[in-house]
């Protein structure tokens, strides 16, 4: 059960603020006490500089927890480095697995971090906390990283979906969600089908129809939603403002729309044909795509999953970044490869690796990033960082630094104010551009 | 720490709140007067002045989601409004109380309370409590229902279900317990002294923590104790410590030395090994001391009770207020003080002196004039703090009441019929079909957002219409089609979906709609939906 | 007259070794054992030693893991992920030869009964035959498909002689296998294994498994396939080891073992030049050896080993096994207790 309370203690991350009740202001956000200020948001001259910030965030969630051994930092000729080589790259003096020839050649536009250390090696905890950038609280329920972009990003007024979450079904499945941000920037969440539910009209139902019963459905509401000071009730009339518009954006869903050279470009496995999905989404405008591709936890057969998933993860996300450059998009999107862990130096008896937090890698392309950075370095085996250490929380503040957010920025929850990133966490301003 | 705080502190709960028993009212007080005393009291004291008392339409809405978790039929909605008894409003809070379905929302509320964020817990549990509910079992009882329990007893032995599922979590479980039975969340105090929160330390973090240590989960899906086991610490300086057992209040409790030889301490590990590998084992061994015993024993102790009192008391405020006296609900410290503390003491002693009788308390909370106040802010500038209770707050159904609630309110008038012999097992029905919402809606928490994935589902689902809008002739629409003229149609409907009788705004509004509608029975099909769909029958007002 | 008992298994002795000895082979009528290991390197073992240390090859050698490993005379041939094949002289433990054989990854490589013909196979899904003493290319057998069914690239693990040298089997990753002749690199038939390929539709969209491991029974009319049964949690080698033995000319299935006692991947098969049983070894997170009744299918004897078993090797007498696994050399032997002789010079049964 949600909960708005904390210590105030610097290492659990929020500011003190006085228990004495202040009154609510409603700041233009998504906890409008009432619809009038949820109409300045239509304002034009607000709504321009918006627009103006049309970036967008492709998260590709390697589920499971994908070896850095077998991706972005291998470790060639040690006990630990596995069979796989690594490779040169289009960056001098930067090699990559074996196991990703086509990223090799695409690492202009993208930054590697080998440096993570986030301590947490189990599923359930390390998911929360690459998730929502800090530890979790008992107490606070802190949205997760597309909630956030959806809120910075997005528009009150959206007619596309905010937050997209493509998913395979999949052990320890996760929904991620909005915490105190509230339902408003909750996923709209895909799973079996790859067209969102309830997207489509009844048939025996006229669109005039549709459209004028929702208007009769608001005049009603008026009366009584005009005299309550509540966000929980203002949330209702803003969900059902946003029908229509998200069930105009059905045929961004339908992969059918693309080419079949288009659909050949990326290639037919799942996980590929998601990521062509999600460049038709941030192109139209959704601020931010998940598209999750598990499950790497190869606790036995190591090399054989990786061989398998590396290659669908090279062919995809090289496919998505070529497709985001030659449409002008790669420049206002950011692609993050992030997983809730790496795997460790150690193989086991069944050939595999198992959880390892502390030393793994993830990349960030396109969108304020420095292409062709290294950031961090591990040990020769690749049991501990060496330099550069980073946590959950500075990864969120480099994101957000790239992305142009303030990441010293803070949210109000009533009159208590939350930081956008963990307490003491920057950006890594080297691998931004 | 600051002594003269600690002092302070010490001394609001050793006295029990004697210091300032004598500026409590009388305790023979009902509970209404003395709620509404001490809210009236600090309203004047703000001169803040609250909304009128809600009118009978909306009272009897909200008193029935409230005590039933749904919305009145119409019949009982008129029979209040029409009903010109000055006590009626008493009646109906008795009768409520005395239906079968105060037994299954009040256990829906308890099992929130005690189970939210828990996976796949049996249905026996909810029995559980619900059986608890119908006999009014007392709330310390259940306390010790559900942290020791009795295996031989069939309607207490689900009990334990709390702590089994949490069992293998010791933090959850420490944490859990400490917030839901005491409203102190002390989890921060894992790491350090709570830097603010002076009252809670490591040493009480692991305190705690030490009464649940030697808990384990058998093979065989049961809760035993170890003989032995302590938790082990470090400090913020670095330093190795090994907890003692110590409760809140800083209470600590000496582990009586028992010689043991190595053999029989091996003998011992044996036993607790087999339980927890052999799903054929007889009972486990019960050790001579129970620290988990122990917790319970020392958190219901005269003097200790407070604590124990004071949460429960102001979670059952919460529910039927909206918020807390102290307020978050697991904020229970000298740094975060109630909004009206007097009050809070005041129903806590109550609440003791009554065996912690959670339906008297209910009773009472519903029955006071703070409870009644209308949720209509019609003033020019911001409505006053929460705080003040001054107007009533807006509190979203539960995935259960919006179902039972929609149910009834798409159904014909003469679909259910409370108060009547076969309603014991149409309730039953409702409450088993309202499972579907539970597991497709989540719990309203704080900042519930109505999600757009919500809107696109009673937009566009054919379940939602097939479910809501048929027009058989045991639905509303079913009704309603039979009616001769378009207000006894929109005047139907909203006393069915909205428990009112329509404005003339609403009822012209309305009928332009239906005269633009080529199909007459389609038109009141969408009209329909708007009610149904409507906040005011999303949220208790 | 064999030498051999199944049922006197036992773990006679171990080595330690550095990393995980992927492949072992040895010289026969000694106990010199030649193993590759994830260290890269290729060492001798002799097992015959009091505290057997193994002393490493010298020179050029791989550049990953050494997952091949076959004698021809005294020539020792590795293969490795590196896509190279190594010959070396194993007095002097130095490489002769060193070719580039394959463009991916090395999964086997065995040798003809007779010591003419190398064998290797790799992820390029092609199996090559090679002149064993001067390194020359022979063959290249093409069959396997590149991509799984589920659009991944495959993987091409097992390979086999039969005893007489003259056909070969080869099975990959979706469980498909071919039967060849040796002399005209010709496909003689094909055998389905599918079971030993799982795949994962819903939580976690990659297979597992595959052939691991081929042997043709002494009279060549059967091959047996190894590998894994169906597995629940593909994210562990949680699996029934499973055997399949063909009529390969008839192409029917004569056997099917699917051994939950021992779960895990089957490495390796190996009947022996005579006798009604054959041995399998491989593993989970543990290791197992498991000797089957050839003409039933039934367990005659199974146990542990220390560690998990990637390759094994039987000695000339056929009653002890090398294995080669992780951390680890194991020799199990299962030698038959010899009669009490005879008191008195009466006429004895030979």
């Amino acid at each position: 059960m949600a909960n708005t309370s904390f210590c105030g203690s610097p290492d659990h991350g929020v500011t003190r603020r006085s228990f004495l009740s202040v009154p609510a202001i409603a700041g233009v956000t998504a906890f409008a006490a009432n619809m009038r200020i949820m109409d300045a948001l239509k304002n034009p001259c607000l709504a321009g500089e918006l627009k103006r910030q049309q970036k967008s965030v492709i998260l590709l969630w390697l589920g499971g927890g994908a070896s850095q051994f077998e991706t972005w930092d291998p470790k060639p000729g040690r006990l630990t480095g596995g069979p796989f080589r690594s490779i040169a790259t289009d960056i001098p003096s930067v090699q990559i697995s074996e196991l990703m020839p086509k990223m090799a050649q695409r690492l202009k536009t993208t930054a590697i971090i080998r440096s993570l250390n986030t301590r947490n090696a189990d599923h359930g905890g390390g998911t929360r906390l690459m998730e929502t950038g800090r530890a979790m609280e008992a107490a606070i329920d802190y949205p997760d990283l597309g909630a956030l972009i959806a809120r910075e990003l997005g528009r009150a007024d959206s007619q596309v979906p905010d937050y997209v979450s493509m998913y395979s079904e999949t052990e320890g499945r996760h929904k991620g969600g909005a915490g105190f941000l509230g339902a408003r920037y909750a996923p709209t969440f895909l799973t079996e089908s790859m067209i969102p539910p309830n997207i489509r009209r009844q048939e025996s139902l006229a669109d005039v129809d549709h459209q004028e019963r929702a208007d009769l459905q608001k005049l009603l509401a008026k009366r009584f939603a005009d005299k309550r000071y509540n966000a929980s009730v203002a949330s209702h009339g803003m969900a059902y403002e946003r029908v229509r518009g998200i069930m105009a954006s059905e045929k961004l869903f339908d992969i059918n729309q693309e080419p079949q050279i288009a659909r050949d470009f990326y290639g037919p496995t799942q996980f590929q044909e998601q990521c062509l999905i999600a460049r038709r989404l941030v192109e139209a405008g959704v601020p931010f795509v998940k598209v999750a591709r598990a499950w790497w936890d190869s606790h036995g057969q190591n090399f054989e999953t990786h061989l398998e998933l590396c290659a669908d993860l090279d062919q995809g996300m090289s496919a998505l970044l070529d497709d985001l450059k030659q449409r002008g998009l790669l420049d206002s999107t950011l692609v993050i490869t992030l997983a809730e862990f790496g795997r460790t130096p150690n193989i086991n008896a069944s050939l595999g690796r198992d959880h390892f937090a502390s030393a793994w890698s993830c990349t960030l392309s396109g969108c304020g990033v420095k292409g062709g950075a290294v950031y961090g370095k591990t040990d020769a085996d690749g049991h501990k960082v060496e330099d550069g250490e980073m946590k959950s929380g500075d990864l969120f503040a480099t994101i957000f630094a790239a992305l142009g957010i303030d990441y010293k920025k803070e949210y109000h929850v009533g009159a208590r104010p939350i930081p956008i990133v963990d307490f003491g966490c920057k950006p890594v301003t080297e691998i931004l551009a | 720490m600051n002594l003269a705080r600690r002092l302070s502190f010490l001394s609001f709960l050793l006295l029990g709140g004697n210091l300032i028993a004598a500026e409590l009212v009388a305790p023979d007080l009902t509970i209404e007067q003395a709620i509404d005393h001490y809210i009236q009291t600090r309203l004047t004291e703000r001169q803040s002045q609250p909304t009128p008392t809600a009118d009978d339409c909306t009272l009897v809405r909200r008193t029935s989601i409230d005590l039933q978790g749904r919305i009145p039929t119409v019949a009982e909605t008129k029979r209040f409004v029409d009903s010109t008894d000055s006590d009626k409003r008493v009646k109906l809070v008795d009768a409520l109380l005395a239906s079968p379905d105060f037994s299954y929302q009040f256990r829906n509320q308890l099992d929130t309370l005690l189970m939210s964020g828990q996976n796949g817990v049996s249905g026996e549990w909810r029995e559980y409590l619900l059986k608890s509910v119908r006999q009014n079992r007392p709330w310390n009882q259940m306390f010790r229902d559900m942290l020791i329990g009795n295996d031989d007893d069939p309607d207490v032995k689900a009990a334990t279900t709390f702590v089994r599922v949490r069992a293998r979590e010791l933090d959850e479980l420490t944490n859990d317990t400490s917030s839901i039975f005491f409203g102190v969340n002390v989890s921060c105090a894992k790491c350090h002294d709570h830097p603010l929160v002076e009252d809670w330390k490591q040493d009480h973090y692991f305190g705690m923590a030490s009464f649940f240590q030697r808990t384990y989960v058998t093979k065989k899906n049961g809760i035993a104790e170890k003989f032995s086991g302590e938790v082990k610490f470090k400090t913020t300086k670095g330093e190795d410590k090994v907890a003692k057992l110590m409760f809140l209040t800083g209470t600590t409790i000496e582990e009586p030395v028992v010689e043991v030889s190595a053999e029989e301490k091996k003998k011992q590990d044996e036993e607790v090994k087999k339980q927890t590998q052999d799903d054929k084992a007889g009972p486990p061994p019960t050790p001579p001391f129970s620290p988990r015993a122990k917790l319970v024993d020392v958190a219901l102790q005269s003097g200790n009770d407070q604590f124990f009192a004071r949460a429960i008391v102001n979670r059952v405020w919460a529910m039927y207020i909206g918020r807390g006296l102290v307020h978050p609900l697991d904020q229970m410290h000298s740094g975060n003080p109630a909004s009206h503390p007097e009050l809070l003491e005041w129903l806590s002693r109550d609440l003791i002196q009554h065996q912690f009788d959670l339906r008297r308390l209910v009773r009472g909370i519903v029955l006071s004039q703070t409870y009644a106040r209308s949720s209509e802010w019609n003033g020019s500038t911001e409505p006053p703090a929460a705080d003040l209770f001054a107007v009533a707050l807006v509190r979203p159904l539960s995935p259960r009441q919006y179902s039972m609630s929609l149910r009834i309110a798409s159904s014909s008038p003469e679909a259910y019929k409370p108060a009547t012999e076969e309603w014991s097992k149409k309730r039953d029905e409702l409450e088993r079909n309202s499972e579907g919402f539970a597991n497709q809606f989540e719990l309203p928490g704080e900042n519930f957002q109505v999600g757009v994935d919500e809107a696109l589902l009673f937009s566009n689902s054919p379940q939602f219409a097939d479910d809501y809008l048929r027009d058989s002739g045991d639905r509303l629409i079913g009704v309603i089609k039979a009616q001769a003229d378009r207000g006894t149609q929109i005047s139907t409907a909203y006393w069915s979906a909205l428990s009112r009788a329509p404005s003339a705004d609403e009822v012209a509004a309305c009928e332009q709609f239906m005269a633009k509608r080529t199909e007459p029975v389609a038109g009141l099909r969408q009209m329909v939906w708007a009610l149904l769909t409507s906040p005011e029958l999303r949220f208790n007002h | 007259m064999t030498t051999a008992d199944p049922t006197k298994f036992k773990v006679a002795k171990t080595a330690r070794v550095k990393g995980i000895a992927m492949c072992v082979t040895n010289l026969p009528g000694t106990q010199r054992l030649f193993f590759g290991s994830s260290d890269f390197k290729v060492y001798e073992l002799d097992m015959a030693a009091e505290k057997p240390q193994p002393v490493e090859f010298t020179g050029d050698g791989h550049q990953s893991y050494v997952t091949g490993a076959a004698l021809a005379g005294n020539q020792l041939i590795t293969g490795s992920y590196d896509g190279r094949l190594i010959w070396w002289d194993i007095e002097k433990r130095e490489p002769i030869r060193s070719v580039a054989a394959h463009g991916k990854w090395i999964r086997n490589v065995v040798a003809s009964p007779d010591g003419k013909v190398i064998a290797s196979v790799a992820d390029d899904m092609l199996c090559k035959l090679w002149d064993a003493s001067s390194g020359n290319p022979l063959q290249t057998l093409v069959e396997h498909k590149p991509m799984t069914p589920h659009h991944f690239p495959s993987m091409l693990f097992a390979v086999a002689f039969s005893v007489d040298s003259q056909l070969l089997a080869t099975g990959d990753k979706v469980g498909h296998i071919a039967v060849w002749d040796v002399a005209s690199g010709k496909k003689v038939s094909e055998l389905e294994a599918p079971v030993m390929y799982t795949w994962d539709p819903k939580q976690r969209r990659h297979s597992i498994g595959g052939i691991r491991s081929l042997a043709f029974s002494a009279d060549g009319k059967q091959v047996a396939a190894g590998g894994i049964g169906t597995i629940g949690n593909i994210d562990h080698l949680d699996g029934p080891s499973r055997v399949e033995i063909f009529d390969w000319a008839a192409k029917t299935r004569v056997h099917e073992i699917s051994d939950t006692k021992f779960k895990g991947l089957v490495e390796q098969i190996t009947f022996p030049k005579a006798g009604n049983w054959f041995v399998c070894a491989g593993g989970d997170n543990g290791g197992f050896a498991s000797f089957y009744d050839s003409q039933t299918g039934k367990v005659v004897h199974q146990d542990k080993v220390p560690m998990h078993v990637h390759k094994f090797v039987l000695n000339d007498t056929q009653d002890t096994l090398y294995a080669a696994g992780h951390d680890q050399i194991a020799v199990v032997e299962f030698k038959a207790v010899p009669a009490a002789p005879a008191e008195a010079p009466a006429a004895a049964a030979s």
